[in-house]
């Protein structure tokens, strides 16, 4: 990164933009976008409360109302729905677990919400004990995204006991390829998502002993476009999203060195609105916090100055990890 | 970490909008919540089966089929069942219609009356002996009911797949009521419509050629048409006839070459080919790979094709324990030695038309050195070694064609 400090102005990280433009999302109930997306206001927030922790802001939303907000959407099964009135969801549950390991707050679970054990057992239930994945909810399609969220949000919660994981990562294993990766089921062709699910289901599950590391790194070092950005499969398009798929998976094996920093720093960097904050998917489109929040996990992994330390793992600060499951990990 | 939340591909503009924009939203809003208050009034009621509900929910939909909570997706799930062997299609089902498929140019036909459905399916070879099927308690105006409701609301997906094909509930909401035509149908009418799907999945794939949900759909799609409840047999031959098309139409398909890798194994195993037709077959693919590669040398999806077949050759390709190579597992090691030189060879010749392309480069070094363990220790591990003289070439060129991975390519100069 050593010719980072020569870049211009509209290539340096524009902090108090995004930390103003995360802070504003909730003030867009004028807008027609912001009811269609009620839907991911759960994970909304947690996109948007860990990109603030990131940029050393973890107090720019009020923790109090975040508390609050996130135990009104917990329904009597334990599972958390996307916003009161929703129904509960694995994805939905898992951001909620997030927000509460980001505020220190998972204690509220026990205190004011419907407990611990009864949110861990919703997640648990939804594990098909004869393959070992994980549907979304009662009624969904499974999925390794699934799979991933129960095992993120269990361990944070320390009831990965719950689950069977053997029967997990039995089932991640069916779904690797020749060339390292893993697809969407047994028989799909590698995908950078589905390949950063597996992984970090395979570090949590203690069995990256699976992994071919080799053949994978390969395969994920290729994802680099000559632009600097990541795509997410061969002969794709690069997309900011891929700075935390595929850097997240490299970080997993110990392998992102073998991608140029300084050029997924650059073309991240070029993804920014400068002015009104946000960062999107391709230099010059329309911003979202998704992206914003992955833009910034990829600059974090870089090692971009004034940025905390993501986990590549949780998708939480490596500070939150520390203090939820200890320094041991 | 959650599902795709963000918006791809839409260009920044000013995000601030006129009075009028402003009222324009507003508006909407209040239509929008509006519906959803509706909804959760009359859905306190319990009452799925109530044609008024049924409708703000397809109209909610319409607008926003990422709405996955009850009062959606559910609610249209349940009100179907609801109307399963009903007489309530007439009414309800007609609306619906009206609603969704009425303003959409790319809808397909669908049958306005019961007259027109008894005529969709009398057309069909076997639609006496449907009629007889349909079995104890449920008559021939049964089944064409359920038929006509099932048929419905695939249709209603329809346009909404095509404005939105990556949203997930729709998919959702389009295998469960697919699964409902395998439980209601007699097993021919339920094959009819599962046919049906394998041909939508065609166009979509004619539309988006790498669309990997697209491709996941059509394996589980074959999954359901060959297997026994639907009175199927294997479609391997075919759906890898289909793979052979695609990439005729476009090498630089890796989905394509991914699904045939898929369907290789089992094609060979369906034929009974003995070691000497698995070589042949081999061959033929090597054949098709390199082919390709004369045209396209910078193609990432024919040299992942090229890895995959190199795959079944080389003996350090594992997983765990298991050994990837299905095509022709009965390799002799001299067989896959033999293989590997040639291949090598002519990869080699690809270099007296392209000098700058890293991939040739790549291919060259791993090949040799995985040669080079094979001769040295009989298939099973590589031994760490020197490069070769020409493999350092190799190696030097790639880190000036490719500086990027320049700290893959440093390791590599470290571990061999």
């Amino acid at each position: 990164m050593s010719d980072l400090h020569k870049l211009p102005d509209e290539l340096q990280l524009a902090t108090a933009a995004h930390v103003k433009y995360i802070q504003g999302l909730d003030t867009k109930k004028d807008q027609y976008e912001y009811w269609l997306t009620e839907h991911l206001r759960m994970n909304g927030l947690y996109w948007g409360l860990t990109a603030l922790h990131l940029l050393r802001h973890p107090d720019a939303l009020p923790r109090d109302e975040t508390i609050d907000f996130v135990l009104s959407c917990q329904h009597e099964n334990g599972g958390f729905g996307a916003a009161p009135g929703h129904d509960a969801h694995m994805l939905s549950t898992v951001s909620a677990v997030q927000i509460l390991a980001l505020v220190d707050g998972l204690d509220e679970l026990d205190r004011r919400g419907k407990g611990k054990a009864t949110t861990g057992k919703f997640m648990a239930d939804l594990q098909n004990p004869e393959t070992g994945t994980f549907a979304g909810d009662e009624w969904g399609e499974e999925d390794t995204r699934f799979l991933y969220g129960a095992l993120n949000a269990l361990s944070l919660l320390g009831l990965l006991n719950l689950v069977d994981l053997d029967k997990a990562v039995e089932h991640i294993v069916a779904c690797a390829n020749f060339d390292g990766g893993y697809g969407l089921t047994p028989g799909a062709e590698s995908h950078s998502g589905q390949i950063f699910t597996c992984l970090a289901a395979l570090t949590i599950a203690g069995r990256m002993d699976t992994v071919d590391v080799d053949k994978l790194g390969r395969w994920l070092s290729e994802r680099q476009l000559p632009n600097g950005g990541l795509n997410g499969r061969p002969e794709k398009d690069e997309d900011v999203c891929y700075s935390w798929w595929v850097l997240s998976s490299l970080a997993m094996i110990d392998r992102i060195h073998w991608i140029d920093r300084d050029a997924l720093i650059k073309f991240i960097l070029r993804c920014q609105d400068t002015e009104l904050g946000g960062i999107s998917d391709r230099p010059g489109n329309m911003v979202d916090v998704w992206h914003t929040l992955f833009g910034l996990t990829g600059l974090s992994h870089l090692g971009y100055p004034g940025l905390d330390t993501i986990d590549p793992v949780y998708c939480l600060p490596k500070s939150t990890l520390d203090r939820v499951l200890g320094t041991q990990r | 970490m959650a599902s795709a939340g963000g918006s791809h591909g839409i260009a920044r503009t000013a995000r601030r909008r006129t009075d009028e924009q402003r009222q324009q939203d507003l508006d909407r809003i209040a239509k929008y919540r509006g519906l959803e208050d509706q909804i959760r009034e009359q859905a306190k009621a319990h009452d799925y089966a109530s044609p008024a509900l049924f409708d703000l929910t397809t109209r909610l939909l319409r607008l926003n089929p990422e709405y996955y909570t009850t009062a959606a997706w559910v609610m249209a799930l349940e009100g179907v069942a609801e109307y399963i062997s009903e007489r309530h299609y007439e009414t309800a089902f007609r609306r619906l219609l009206a609603l969704v498929l009425g303003c959409d140019p790319a809808r397909p036909k669908v049958p306005a009356t019961y007259e027109e459905w008894a005529e969709w399916y009398n057309n069909h070879d076997e639609s006496t002996k449907i009629l007889e099927d349909a079995g104890a308690g449920r008559n021939s105006k049964n089944v064409a009911n359920d038929a006509s409701v099932l048929q419905s609301e695939l249709a209603f997906t329809i346009p909404l797949l095509i404005e939105f094909p990556k949203c997930y509930w729709i998919w959702n909401h389009r295998s469960y009521i697919l699964s409902l035509c395998i439980e209601l149908l007699p097993v021919s009418l339920a094959r009819e419509v599962w046919t049906a799907e394998l041909g939508l999945v065609t166009k979509m794939l004619t539309k988006d050629r790498r669309n990997f949900h697209a491709w996941s759909y059509r394996r589980r799609v074959v999954a359901r048409l060959e297997s026994d409840v639907l009175d199927g047999k294997s479609m391997a031959e075919q759906e890898f006839m289909y793979t052979t098309k695609m990439v005729n139409q476009d090498l630089s398909n890796f989905s394509a070459w991914h699904n045939r890798s898929q369907l290789a194994p089992r094609v060979l195993d369906e034929r009974k080919a003995d070691h000497v037709a698995r070589k042949v077959f081999m061959e033929a693919e090597l054949n098709l790979a390199r082919e390709a590669l004369n045209v396209g040398p910078d193609d990432q999806s024919l040299w992942y094709y090229h890895q995959f077949l190199m795959s079944q050759i080389l003996p350090e390709y594992k997983c765990g324990a298991r050994s990837w190579s299905r095509i022709a597992p009965d390799l002799t090691l001299e067989e896959r030695t033999d293989y590997v030189k040639r291949e090598i060879e002519e990869i080699r010749d690809l270099l007296e038309d392209y000098k700058d392309v890293k991939w040739i480069y790549e291919a060259l070094l791993e090949y040799s050195i995985a040669l080079d363990g094979m001769c040295k220790d009989k298939g099973t591990t590589r031994p760490k070694q020197e490069l070769t003289e020409e493999a350092q070439t190799w190696l030097e060129t790639l880190r000036q064609l490719d500086p990027l991975r320049k700290g893959r390519w440093d390791d590599f100069a470290q571990t061999g």
